[in-house]
């Protein structure tokens, strides 16, 4: 395909924000040297007819105006759309509203730019129904362009009108939102509309619920922009806010009134992205730029004997093995244990806090209710069976460049219209996880493991909760399910980033609370007395056995189904981690021995199992607390040995080859393309 | 009387607007050819403003007909379908105004006629200016203004009659307008429509998506057209479509056109082109492969194709013999095919009546009653 040709020309880089239904890239044009911004588009996840997306890149790509984002180019990767967009290093004036409102000078120059734009737009025939703070994007320079044409119409007729309900509830025209067929003069309401939300921060009725504002909007005289602002300004919103749309005037005439004429030069803008600067550095925000990174779903392994029997000669050989129907699932293990093997995942390395993002994609309904720690404290839309919801804005990290309107726009009704986009932001804090014991860390400063038992926490949950969330949630179907479990997930994020320490202890005390319990301590912390592979165990104190969080399967098994078990139970995986000879296990040993003061345990002792005991008895006189502390630690490192199994790069267990030739395979390919990635950084 | 005068020479000059635009048009390869288009683009622009009114004026319906009336003289239509990835960028989407409006265009006085004076006046005499402009689709620059007008003009039957019906020189081609085509005589495979097919699978993405929207309006609209067209063309037209759209390398281009696949089976106009197509063992086999891609959405849609051949009452031998063979696999994959749609109801009701048809399925094919 030529597409795949057109893809190569892009180096894309760290995620810039999630718009309307896509992740934005920054990109860089390789053969201009250009920075774009590029938006990828995931179809899988997309039940919508694809024909909308085409909509909005045909009424972008018929535009050429100084006044609207510029549309560059879009191809096909896979199932994936790329829309490659010209670059706004400024953001959108949503963003640049959270370092405080505007000023009328400001508001002028916004103004008149907008009016611009939409003069070109109407003369177009074009509306775009969706203007909003959100959707008003700023350039490094300044400059102002208009975003976002998910919504637009292209109107083939200059008379002809619309009747379809769609844009954001709170900048709806009454015309829209009667559906008495409408024009072009519904943007310059929400214009009116925008202008006020520029100057106080949020739009009319903020605080009404959208859906009751639908009623209110139509039925109520316009709303008025009170306060201190010069007369000027208040006679143009209310010129724009004249609700009968005939009386309502259009840009042009709007470009002619007093308020748009005294506006000032673009470039006092630039004041504005300042702040805002200003505003992230003081915020101290942790700015752990995100990376794109390919997946690898090409490669999934077809297996033969699950192919259709289309000849009767071939139906007679006897099919060994089970008929397993969903193959992607075993790719998906594969993929996410490769994702923890970022580079930027070097052991103990303070991590970003958001788990969802590398997988969101693919979990579709409970992604959206996916929060991070420093998201806007307005409730955001929830998950309401739209796909596109799974997308939505997740973290206003970075200077967030979404096309996308981080409030919700209505596209015809499908989505569900929650946002009130309250851009003063950070008033109600989310739900604090806080264990009782600690004092609550200060809010956004994400805590540094500095104890060892921070460490310890961290790594918990780098190397077993979260991969064991993620694949307990790809192994749920039920929609309410895996709502619950992201937000355990969630959580327990939250908990990472802010207090891992106490991540530690939650999971120390659990443990020993179920070894108090006989019938907990025999399900979940089996004895290894059955099992040959373990040697000790034998000493009266149950050992607990740290197996219980993570299934220890290889990838390619881990197919769920009725079939046989693929896995011999009698050679779990995990137990190649306990050979003397592995050479990454030594390396392994050795790194984490040097982070941890005690060296008590792996690096001297065969199995970790078996040091617990010995310890003990060399010390009769420690308290049952260090006892615990010091079993539990054992049993961190078998959980993560446990995982580490799965790595790449392992001997395989006999009867395993194949699946170690595999995953082996996955792992080069995966390298390779990080190496073409990077190739051009690490040069520079 | 300076309000006569004013009147006349607007009058001559939208008289002259089409001679000029043929003028520059015809000279867009010469030497000048950068100049011309510039040109070109002023007359098309002030074509555009006759025909569409500015804001604050509403078109004159006289002037409209002197210029359609022009065009039609100069043979316009025809140059500016050919042209029009020639031109440049503001002026294409002039051009493509510049068509709605004319093929919308009926004059104010006179016998009024079913269809549109210029419209009517290319299906009967000039059937190559919707032939050109579906070839807008071999150049980027062209095929989202050539796809809009399309998309437009071929709501009109005998517009997509004349594209389906194209076959160059052909006897019963539409060449030679609508009242000369043949539809009993099987296509060559070698008229315009047949190139839907390259255009959406060998296209850049926009191309591909634009043709293919088109296409799809081509294939459901007409009631009555298509499905004879259909029938006389089955093979051909199944074959081509399997080959070359559903099992397509664009993701897109599959996922929609096996969509479309099983928008046409299940329309009621299409039904004697359903039986045929869900008689055929091969047509099963694709489908059945469908099922196991490895994107979830390609095998969604693919269900919702196979769902017809299960269903299908009197199903033929060969697609028995293949359900039966296949039984044990299918009914365990189907109690596990796309499990995660949990709140899809129809879904899994329609996919638990597949099952329940395919375990009653009798041990050996029965020949079809019907």
């Amino acid at each position: 395909m030529a597409d795949e040709g057109i893809a190569s020309r892009y180096q894309v880089l760290e995620e810039l924000g999630r718009g309307s239904f896509g992740v934005v890239y920054k990109g860089i044009d390789k053969a201009t040297g250009e920075v774009v911004a590029v938006k990828h588009i995931d179809l899988e996840s997309s039940e919508d007819d694809i024909q909308e997306i085409q909509q909005e890149i045909s009424v972008l790509s018929t535009c050429a105006s100084s006044y609207v984002t510029q549309y560059k180019a879009s191809f096909l990767r896979g199932h994936k759309l790329w829309i490659v967009m010209e670059y706004l290093g400024g953001g959108s004036c949503l963003d640049l509203l959270k370092s405080g409102v505007f000023n009328e000078v400001h508001i002028a120059i916004i103004c008149r730019e907008l009016l611009l734009g939409l003069e070109y737009l109407h003369s177009e025939g074009k509306i775009h129904r969706d203007i909003k703070a959100a959707n008003v994007l700023l350039s490094d320079t300044g400059k102002v362009k208009l975003a976002d044409f998910g919504v637009a119409a292209q109107l083939t007729y200059m008379k002809s009108q619309r009747n379809t309900f769609v844009g954001t509830p709170f900048w709806m025209a009454p015309e829209v939102i009667q559906q008495a067929g409408y024009d072009f003069k519904a943007d310059i309401w929400s214009l009116g509309i925008t202008a006020i939300e520029l100057a106080l921060g949020e739009p009319p009725h903020a605080s009404l619920h959208p859906m009751k504002v639908l009623f209110h909007i139509p039925k109520n005289p316009p709303p008025r922009l009170e306060g201190k602002f010069s007369k000027e300004f208040k006679d143009f919103v209310s010129q724009c806010l004249v609700k009968d749309a005939d009386f309502r005037p259009t840009a042009k005439e709007l470009l002619k009134h007093r308020f748009i004429r005294s506006a000032g030069k673009v470039e006092a803008l630039q004041e504005l992205i300042q702040r805002k600067r200003m505003a992230d550095a003081r915020a101290d925000h942790m700015k752990h730029p995100v990376y794109y990174q390919e997946t690898l779903h090409t490669i999934s392994p077809k297996d033969e004997a699950d192919e259709w029997v289309f000849e009767t000669v071939k139906s007679i050989v006897p099919r060994k093995g089970t008929v397993r129907s969903r193959k992607p699932s075993s790719v998906y293990a594969v993929e996410d244990a490769m994702h923890k093997l970022d580079l930027k995942d070097a052991p103990l390395q303070p991590s970003t806090p958001g788990t969802a993002r590398k997988t969101t994609v693919r979990r579709q309904p409970s992604s959206a209710s996916r929060r991070t720690s420093r998201q806007n404290s307005v409730p955001r839309r929830e998950s309401n069976g739209s796909p596109r919801q799974s997308l939505a804005p997740k973290r206003p990290l970075q200077p967030d460049m979404s096309f996308g309107n981080s409030g919700s726009t209505m596209r015809l009704f499908r989505r569900v219209p929650s946002d009130s986009s309250n851009p003063g932001g950070l008033g109600s804090s989310p739900p604090e996880f806080a264990n009782e014991n600690y004092p609550p860390p200060a809010y956004h400063a994400p805590a540094e493991p500095n104890s060892k038992e921070a460490m310890l926490g961290r790594r918990l949950y780098n190397k077993a909760l979260e991969p064991c969330l993620d694949e307990l949630h790809a192994q749920t179907a039920a929609s309410s399910k895996r709502e619950a479990l992201a937000k355990l997930s969630d959580a327990f994020a939250f908990l990472d980033a802010v207090d891992p320490e106490g991540a530690y202890h939650l999971l120390r005390n659990l443990v020993s609370t179920i070894s108090q319990d006989t019938k907990l301590s025999n399900t979940f912390l089996p004895q290894h007395s059955s099992n040959t592979s373990s040697k000790s165990a034998s000493d009266g104190a149950p050992p607990p056995q740290g197996t219980v969080l993570h299934k220890s399967r290889a990838p390619n098994y881990s197919t769920p189904g009725p079939g046989p078990a693929a896995v011999p139970p009698s050679t779990p995986p995990t137990k190649l981690v306990f050979s003397h000879d592995n050479p990454h296990l030594l390396s392994h040993r050795r790194r984490r021995g040097s982070m941890l003061p005690q060296p008590t345990s792996a690096d001297h002792h065969g199995s970790p199992r078996s040091s617990s005991p010995e310890k003990d008895r060399e010390q009769p006189f420690r308290d049952n607390r260090d006892r615990d502390r010091e079993r539990e630690k054992e049993r961190e490192k078998e959980k993560m040995a446990a995982l580490e199994a799965k790595f790449p790069g392992r001997p395989a267990v006999p009867g395993m080859e194949h699946c170690k030739a595999l995953s082996d395979l996955l792992y080069a390919r995966w390298t390779d393309g990080l190496r073409a990635r990077w190739g051009v950084l690490a040069g520079a | 009387m300076s309000f006569f005068f004013g009147r006349t020479r607007t009058r001559t000059n939208t008289i002259d607007l089409a001679k000029q635009a043929r003028d520059h048009v015809t000279k867009l390869e010469g030497p000048q050819g950068a100049a011309k288009a510039e040109e070109l683009a002023k007359v098309l622009s002030q074509m555009k403003q006759v025909l569409q009114g500015t804001h604050e004026a509403e078109p004159n319906p006289e002037q409209i007909a002197q210029l359609v009336t022009g065009m039609i003289e100069e043979d316009l239509l025809y140059l500016l379908a050919v042209n029009l990835y020639r031109l440049p960028f503001e002026s294409r989407k002039d051009t493509q105004v510049i068509f709605s409006y004319v093929f919308r265009f009926r004059p104010p006085t006179g016998p009024q006629r079913p269809e549109p004076f210029a419209l009517a006046y290319v299906v009967e005499r000039r059937p190559q200016v919707l032939v050109e402009l579906c070839r807008g689709y071999d150049h980027k620059e062209s095929a989202t203004p050539a796809g809009t007008v399309l998309r437009e003009v071929l709501k009109n039957e005998a517009a997509a009659a004349i594209i389906l019906y194209d076959d160059g020189e052909e006897p019963g081609s539409s060449a030679r307008g609508v009242g000369g085509i043949n539809p009993d005589r099987p296509q060559s495979g070698r008229g315009v429509f047949w190139n839907f097919f390259d255009w959406i699978d060998k296209s850049s993405f926009e191309v591909s998506a634009d043709a293919f929207t088109t296409f799809r309006e081509l294939i459901t609209k007409h009631k009555e057209l298509v499905p004879r067209y259909l029938a006389v063309n089955f093979d051909l037209f199944f074959e081509r479509y399997n080959t070359v759209l559903v099992q397509s390398n664009s993701y897109v281009t599959k996922r929609q056109s096996i969509k479309l696949l099983g928008e046409i089976l299940l329309d009621r106009a299409n039904y004697n082109i359903m039986t045929a197509y869900v008689d055929r063992g091969e047509h099963l086999k694709i489908c059945m492969n469908l099922l196991r891609d490895d994107r979830k959405m390609v095998q969604y849609e693919g269900f919702h194709v196979f769902k017809v051949f299960v269903a299908n009452p009197h199903k033929s031998v060969p697609v028995q013999k293949i359900l039966i063979m296949n039984r044990d696999k299918l009914l365990h994959f189907l109690s596990h095919f796309l499990e995660d749609r949990t709140e899809d109801e129809q879904f899994i009701d329609e996919r638990e009546f597949l099952i329940k048809q395919i375990r009653n399925m009798p041990p050996a094919p029965v020949p079809p009653q019907r």
